[in-house]
């Protein structure tokens, strides 16, 4: 008779827990539908719940710890490095090496085709960026290729090699530099602490004929944006048109404008012998 | 309704002693394990690499602009980027982390990832069976030479299916609480969760997002699964009717919830897909704000098409039901 | 004349166009055992469907206790009890889970009295055991515990005794002449006549759809005729002695459906058709002329010769 009383039991149980469930989830079925339907526009949302607790980092020569942050365009994003690593990740490995600390890539923000305008507008609006500089004493950037050769490369597309020019680099040369130098502003402002490396530019035509004078233009970038940089003693501009102007075939990728991993890696040299 | 509970009563206790929640909790039991195991490698992962929950939002939403930039990448795909970058970017603003790993967003998440295939085939392991289950062991006609009509038979059934599909629901996700609450903790409860974005050609309108505690969100989330699964449910018992076997009315049902998720993902060239019960089942992607499979959906759209589904198939239920003759 | 407990009025069937069931009519009466005889495949299996609402009759109608069937399911099925085919019963439940889900389905029907019907079929030391444990004859005494839980006034058992061994048989059968005793109708279909025989009070035969006869049993017998066996030791001298008296009818082998095991046990014997009131006389005479009478006797007709007779009657006719 145990068997008999226990399933006397089952079916009250049974019809319990299984009512309890159906209006239970009838009721947040209506509550979802009223709520996408008719949204609670004015409610306040609950308290967020934690404050940015931003754990800043402190400056490089006093960390334990290298917590580099990267933006930019494709050079820091790494494209043209069939290995995938850049010199971001390169730089990362030769400074452990080079220091002995450990070193933490937090973020590296590149986006492909990024230009100054765009960076300008993700540093003064997405509070992410803001978040992520606080949290680094290493930044690492690279900006003004893609406003200096947009124009240029959009021009030549499909042109044979002999018609080749350089137009409009020169006008988008001051355009861009008021941009440059607001970038430089903001990340100074946002963590004063933090050492800033600039990537400076190379020209990646220079082994084309009508295309070297292009070379002038770059280094007219790279001497306003050192002068921007110098204004502030933690920021420090990577000249890199050395490494490649004489190599191209060396160290740019197949695409004839990224660097390739050797290129990648020279330019990682120069970070960790700024650093050493 | 003279008589009805004791129906019901039976048709419970009946799908109790044939063990068939046993194995659903059984299956449960085994597959929760491994999507908690599965989630704590990633949040180990995310751990290592990142210093806070911060510079992995963002850097997802890096990863995803990178895509963007591509020119290859098919435009719908696009879309739905573009929207999860904006949800990421309103969570980033106002410093709430969508993925906080406790036990309650590992219930939300996996109850908002079953709820076209998991929780379905869950349901149809419970539902197939129902007639054609009496059917195959002869046991119908004892059913149906009782002093009872033949729409109170059915309805019993029904009753009893609805309240073994809510129990479905509900221990789903209890069974999903505890087990991933050892590992993760059972905390986040009230952590918030923004709902409410609105998805326009190709941008997203948060303008009407707003933020709830989870514990609401869960409970509007389990809501809207249960009443796919309800759909699915009634569904399940139509066939159930329709074919003789039970083995090949699983199938056939089995077979058109995998064909709607089959097709939710290839999604928006065929508009007139939607107006498929299977592919409305992701009831829960209008909570979180994920893009519909197909232009024109919307939550109202999908609900209105589940009941229309519903409703068809509990007409042709009991339609065949009571008329059907009973010859082996 | 005692009420109908029954009464099925020109029931027709129709299935994807043919015609399954054809102006069946008959009644059950209260008390009786009423027997429903046919071969396979002849339509009984559907026309007890549609007596328990298993399946809707094209035209005609089914009344229990006068209710109609059809229209007032709830209150004709009340009435009834029954086993279709196979005892179905829920085999993953235990006996008294199962004889308890069908209480729910009736009308008050107390916890004692599932007892009494546990009693009554005699599981009750059992009850509790999975079905699956059963074995087929207690199956079937569930089947039957279940259909007798509400009281019925009939009983209707769809060939009870397929499956079981000849101490089952025995056993239903003494089993149901008590619950007629009890004033129970019950109405048994087999395709055996043998079964039917012993236990019914009248039977109707249905054949490809049709009732072609009802009435007693010994009514029917008699009408197509019975054949008696003689196994002589002067078969010749017999034989002409048989004739001689002009109402015997000699059978020949390809006449008769006698079966064969019971010719093999009286080997030579010669079958004859005559009235069973001249087999005394005759022995008589025989014994008077020398004629060793070894063996003389009487053999129903089988259930096919009984067809055979009924449907060559009415083609005659």
């Amino acid at each position: 008779m145990v068997a008999m009383s226990r399933s006397r039991l089952l079916w009250p149980l049974l019809a319990g827990l299984t009512a309890a469930s159906t209006v239970c989830l009838l009721l947040g079925f209506g509550w979802a539908v009223k709520d996408m339907l008719y949204p609670a526009m004015a409610e306040v949302g609950p308290e967020l719940a934690t404050k940015p607790e931003t754990d800043e980092a402190l400056p490089l020569e006093e960390a334990t710890e290298i917590r580099i942050v990267a933006f930019g365009d494709s050079l820091t994003k790494g494209t043209g490095d069939t290995t995938g690593e850049g010199y971001v990740k390169l730089a990362a490995a030769g400074l452990r090496d080079k220091l002995g600390k450990p070193v933490r890539i937090i973020n590296n923000l590149a986006i492909n085709g990024m230009l100054t305008r765009e960076l300008s507008e993700k540093l003064e609006l997405g509070s992410g960026y803001r978040q992520a500089i606080k949290g680094a004493n290493l930044i690492l950037f690279t900006i003004g290729g893609n406003d200096l050769f947009q124009s240029a490369r959009a021009a030549n597309q499909g042109r044979p090699l002999s018609a080749l020019q350089i137009a409009g680099m020169a006008s988008a040369l001051t355009e861009t530099m008021d941009g440059f130098g607001k970038v430089v502003q903001t990340i100074g402002s946002i963590n004063p602490d933090a050492t800033i490396l600039y990537i400076g530019l190379y020209n990646p035509f220079y082994d084309v004929e009508q295309l070297r004078s292009g070379s002038l233009e770059v280094q007219q970038w790279n001497t306003n944006a050192y002068a921007i940089l110098h204004k502030y003693p933690k920021m420090m501009m990577v000249p890199t048109f050395d490494l490649f102007e004489w190599q191209i075939g060396k160290r740019l990728s197949e695409d004839h404008f990224h660097p390739n991993h050797e290129g990648y890696k020279r330019i990682a040299e120069r970070i960790v012998s700024a650093l050493e | 309704m003279h008589k009805l509970l004791p129906l019901i009563q039976n048709e419970t206790l009946k799908i109790w002693k044939k063990r068939r929640f046993y194995v659903i909790i059984a299956i449960l039991l085994a597959l929760i394990p491994i999507f908690t195991y599965a989630e704590l490698k990633v949040a180990q992962n995310n751990a290592d690499k990142f210093t806070d929950w911060r510079s992995q939002v963002l850097q997802r939403m890096t990863d995803i602009e990178n895509t963007l930039s591509s020119d290859r990448i098919p435009e719908e795909w696009k879309r739905s980027r573009r929207v999860l970058l904006g949800q990421l970017q309103y969570y980033l603003d106002h410093d709430v982390d969508p993925s906080a790993p406790n036990a309650v967003t590992f219930t939300r998440g996996f109850l908002s990832n079953s709820v076209t295939l998991f929780i379905p085939l869950l349901i149809l392991a419970l539902g197939s069976d129902l007639i054609s289950g009496e059917r195959t062991s002869g046991t119908i006609k004892l059913l149906l030479t009782r002093p009872v009509r033949r729409w109170k038979v059915l309805l019993s059934k029904l009753c009893a299916l609805v309240l073994y599909v809510s129990l479905t629901v509900v221990v789903t996700a209890l069974l999903c609480y505890g087990i991933s609450g050892l590992v993760f903790g059972y905390e986040g409860w009230g952590l918030p969760i923004f709902t409410g974005f609105r998805m326009t050609r190709d941008t997203i309108d948060s303008s009407q997002a707003h933020a709830v505690p989870q514990w609401q969100y869960m409970l509007m989330m389990a809501g809207l699964v249960w009443y796919s699964a309800l759909v699915v449910a009634v569904l399940a018992l139509m066939v159930s009717v329709l074919i003789r076997s039970t083995a090949a009315s699983m199938l056939t049902m089995m077979a058109t919830v995998i064909a709607g998720t089959i097709l939710s993902n290839m999604s928006s060239s065929w508009t007139s897909a939607k107006y498929l019960f299977a592919v409305n089942l992701n009831l829960t992607g209008y909570l979180d704000g994920s893009p519909p499979p197909i232009d024109g959906m919307s939550l109202s759209f999908s609900l209105v098409v589940l009941a229309i589904w519903g409703i068809v198939g509990l007409i042709v239920a009991f339609g065949v039901f009571t008329k059907q003759d009973i010859l082996n | 004349m005692m009420e109908a407990v029954l009464t099925v009025h020109r029931l027709h069937k129709k299935i994807k166009g043919r015609t399954i069931i054809e102006e069946v009519s008959f009644d059950v009466r209260e008390g009786e055992i009423f027997g429903f005889l046919g071969p396979n495949g002849s339509g009984k299996t559907t026309t007890i469907r549609m007596l328990v609402g298993l399946v809707k009759p094209t035209s005609g109608e089914v009344r229990i206790s006068g209710h109609d069937v059809a229209k007032h399911p709830e209150q004709a099925l009340r009435h009834v009890g029954c086993i279709v085919e196979n005892p179905e019963v829920y085999t993953y439940l235990t006996g008294w889970d199962n004889l308890a889900f069908s209480a729910r389905m009736l009308d008050d029907v107390a916890e004692e009295r599932i007892r009494e019907v546990a009693r009554i079929v005699q599981l009750d030391d059992r009850i509790q055991h999975k079905v699956k444990t059963y074995s087929l004859g207690m199956r079937q005494r569930l089947g039957i515990a279940q259909a007798l839980l509400g009281r019925p006034k009939l009983l209707i058992l769809d060939e009870p005794t397929n499956g079981l061994d000849p101490k089952g048989i025995k056993e239903l059968r003494e089993f149901v002449r008590r619950l007629a005793a009890g004033g129970l109708s019950v109405l048994i279909s087999s395709h055996l006549l043998s079964e039917i025989q012993l236990l019914c009070d009248r039977v109707a035969i249905i054949s490809e759809g049709r009732v072609i006869a009802e009435g007693s049993v010994e009514e029917l017998v008699e009408k197509a005729g019975s054949y008696v066996l003689w196994q002589l030791d002067r078969p010749d001298v017999g034989r002409e002695l048989l004739e001689a008296s002009g109402q015997v009818k000699f059978v020949t082998e390809v006449e008769h459906r006698l079966d064969e095991a019971v010719l093999a046990s009286l080997p030579g014997a010669i079958v004859t058709s005559m009235p069973k009131e001249l087999v005394a006389p005759m022995i008589d005479l025989l014994v008077q002329q020398n004629v060793g009478v070894r063996a003389a006797l009487p053999i129903a007709p089988t259930l096919e010769e009984l067809f055979l007779g009924m449907t060559e009657g009415e083609r005659h006719a």
